[in-house]
C-alpha cells in the first residue's frame, strides 16, 4: 500500500506539469465553449491516425529523409569549410565572422529566398536543411580545431610528428566532439526546417499535410500531423542523442 | 601588444570578408549570374528606403515586432519565474523539468494548430515566439542558478543568511551571466517563432509578406522582407552581446 502511495507521489513530482497543462487546456475547451469542429478530441485525432497510417508514414518518411539528406550535405560541407579555413590564415580571418554572423541569423527567413532562387522542389528542400545546419557546423568545428588540449601539439612536434600526422591524429580528433555538439543543435533544427520548407512549397511531407489540412480546417488531421511530426523530431534526436553517447565514450 | 594587433588583424580580414560576401551579392545581382530572382544589394536597399513602400513595410514591421517583443518578454518572464520556482519549491522540479523536455521535443510547427484554436490567429506568432524564448531562458536560468559554489553558500549559510537572502544576494547575482547569454541565444528564437506563426494565417507581419512576395515572384520585396528580418535580429543579438559582455564583467 504504501509502495503504491510512492509510486503514485514519484508519478506526480514527475509529471505534474504536464498532468496540469492537460486539465489547463480541458478546462479551457470547457470554459470558452469551444465546439468539437475547431477542437477535436483527442479521440477523433487518434481516429484519423489509425484511418490512414499509410499517407502519414509515408509523409513522415519524407520529412525524415529530407532533414536527413540535408543534415549530412550541410555537416560536410561545414567540416569541408572548417578545414580549409584552419588550413589559411587568410581564408580562416575573412569566413569566420561571416560564419558567425549566418549562424546568428534566423534561418527560416531565407526559405522563401532560396525557394525562389532554386524552384520549388525537393532539392530545395534538401538545400535548405543544409543550409541550417552548415553554419553551426562550420562555427563549432572551426573552434574545435582550434581549442587543442594544452599541451598536446607540442608534445607532437617533439616527437617529431609531421603536419599531416599532427593533422590526422591530433586536430582532427581534437574537433569531433565539437561537430557532436554542432549535430545536436542542429538535427532539431532540420527537422523544422525541412517541414517549413515543405509547408510553404512541398507537394508531399509532413509540412504539406499541415498546410493542406489546415487550409480545409481538418483539425484532426491538422492535429494528427502535429503528433507524427513530433514523433519524428524524437526519433531523430533520440538518433542524435545515442550517437553522441558512443563518440563521447570513444573520445573520453 | 601582440595580442592586441593579432585582434585588430583579425577585426579587420572579418570586416573584408563581409565586404567581399556584399561586393559578390552585389556583382551576382548586376550581372544576373543566379537568374532574375537575385537581385544585387543596392536594388534591394533602395526598395527598402522608397518612400512609397513606407506604409506598406511600416505595418508588417509593427505588427511582427509586436508579435517578436510579446514572445520574447513572455517567454523571459515564464522562463525566469519557472526556473526560480523550481529552485525554491525543489519538490515541483522534476515535473518541471519533464514538462519543458515535452514542450522542447514538440517541433514549433506542430504547435501551430494548438493556437490556431486555442488562440486565434493573429496572437499566433507571439504565442510561438513565446515558447520557443521560454525553453531558452528556462533551461539558461536553471543551470545558472546552479553556478554560485558551494564555498559561497556554506560562507553565506555559516553567517546566518535566511534562504531568501542567500537567494538574492548570492545566487541571483550568480546566475545572471547565465541568464543574459540565454536571452542573447533567444533573440532569434523569438523571430522565427513569429516568422513561422505568421505563416500560419496571421493578417500581417514581415512573414506574411514574405511569403505573398514569394508566391507572387516579387523579388525585391521578398529580399527586403528578409533583409529587414535578419538585419533587426542580427542588431538585437549584437546588443545583447555588449549586455552579456557587461554583464560577465560585472558579475563574474
Amino acid at each position: 500500500m504504501s509502495g503504491v502511495i510512492k509510486g503514485l507521489g514519484r508519478f506526480l513530482s514527475n509529471y505534474w506539469g504536464v498532468i496540469a497543462i492537460l486539465v489547463l487546456w480541458e478546462a479551457w475547451v470547457n470554459i470558452s465553449g469551444l465546439n468539437a469542429i475547431v477542437l477535436p478530441s483527442p479521440a477523433s485525432v487518434f481516429l484519423d491516425l489509425a484511418s490512414a497510417p499509410g499517407l502519414y508514414a509515408a509523409n513522415a518518411a519524407q520529412t525524415f529523409i529530407v532533414a536527413l539528406l540535408g543534415l549530412i550535405l550541410g555537416l560536410a560541407g561545414g567540416i569541408i569549410l572548417a578545414l580549409v579555413a584552419w588550413a589559411s590564415r587568410l581564408l580562416n580571418g575573412l569566413l569566420t565572422p561571416l560564419g558567425l554572423i549566418f549562424s546568428c541569423v534566423p534561418v527560416v527567413a531565407l526559405i522563401p529566398i532560396i525557394a525562389r532562387l532554386l524552384g520549388y522542389d525537393m532539392r530545395t528542400e534538401i538545400a535548405i536543411v543544409a543550409i541550417a545546419a552548415f553554419f553551426p557546423t562550420f562555427v563549432f568545428v572551426g573552434a574545435g580545431l582550434r581549442a587543442l588540449p594544452p599541451g598536446s601539439d607540442d608534445l607532437f612536434r617533439v616527437f617529431g610528428a609531421s603536419r599531416t600526422q599532427r593533422f590526422l591524429r591530433l586536430v582532427l580528433p581534437a574537433a569531433v566532439p565539437n561537430l557532436m555538439i554542432a549535430l545536436r543543435l542542429t538535427a532539431p533544427e532540420a527537422i523544422l526546417a525541412a517541414i517549413l520548407a515543405e509547408l510553404l512549397m512541398g507537394k508531399s511531407g509532413l509540412g504539406f499535410m499541415f498546410r493542406e489540412a489546415s487550409g480545409r480546417f481538418a483539425m484532426e488531421r491538422a492535429f494528427g500531423t502535429s503528433i507524427i511530426a513530433t514523433i519524428t523530431a524524437v526519433i531523430c534526436f533520440g538518433l542524435v542523442m545515442a550517437a553522441e553517447r558512443r563518440v563521447a565514450a570513444r573520445w573520453q | 601588444m601582440t595580442a592586441r594587433s593579432d585582434g585588430l588583424q583579425r577585426f579587420l580580414l572579418g570586416l573584408v570578408g563581409i565586404g567581399l560576401f556584399l561586393g559578390m551579392w552585389q556583382v551576382i545581382g548586376v550581372y544576373r549570374l543566379a537568374g532574375l530572382t537575385w537581385p544585387p544589394l543596392t536594388d534591394v536597399l533602395v526598395f527598402v528606403a522608397d518612400p512609397s513602400k513606407r506604409t506598406l513595410f511600416a505595418r508588417a514591421i509593427t505588427a511582427s515586432f509586436i508579435a517578436v517583443v510579446t514572445g520574447y518578454g513572455i517567454g523571459v518572464i515564464a522562463g525566469i519565474a519557472l526556473a526560480m520556482l523550481g529552485r525554491v519549491a525543489t519538490v515541483l522540479k522534476p515535473g518541471l523539468d519533464r514538462l519543458i523536455a515535452v514542450i522542447h521535443a514538440i517541433p514549433l510547427v506542430a504547435l501551430a494548430p494548438l493556437f490556431m484554436v486555442a488562440a486565434n490567429r493573429d496572437s499566433t506568432p507571439a504565442s510561438i515566439a513565446a515558447l520557443g524564448v521560454f525553453y531558452m531562458i528556462y533551461v539558461a536560468t536553471t543551470s545558472g542558478l546552479n553556478a554560485a559554489s558551494a564555498a559561497h553558500r556554506d560562507v553565506f549559510t555559516a553567517l546566518g543568511a535566511s534562504p531568501v537572502t542567500r537567494f538574492l544576494r548570492l545566487e541571483l547575482p550568480a546566475a545572471l551571466p547565465d541568464i543574459v547569454s540565454g536571452m542573447k541565444l533567444a533573440i532569434p528564437v523569438a523571430f522565427i517563432g513569429a516568422i513561422v506563426g505568421e505563416w500560419f494565417g496571421a493578417s500581417r507581419g514581415l512573414g506574411l509578406l514574405m511569403v505573398s512576395a514569394m508566391q507572387n515572384f516579387q523579388i525585391p520585396l521578398l529580399w527586403s522582407a528578409v533583409l529587414i528580418v535578419t538585419a533587426s535580429s542580427l542588431a538585437l543579438f549584437g546588443l545583447m552581446s555588449l549586455v552579456e559582455r557587461l554583464t560577465y564583467g560585472r558579475y563574474q
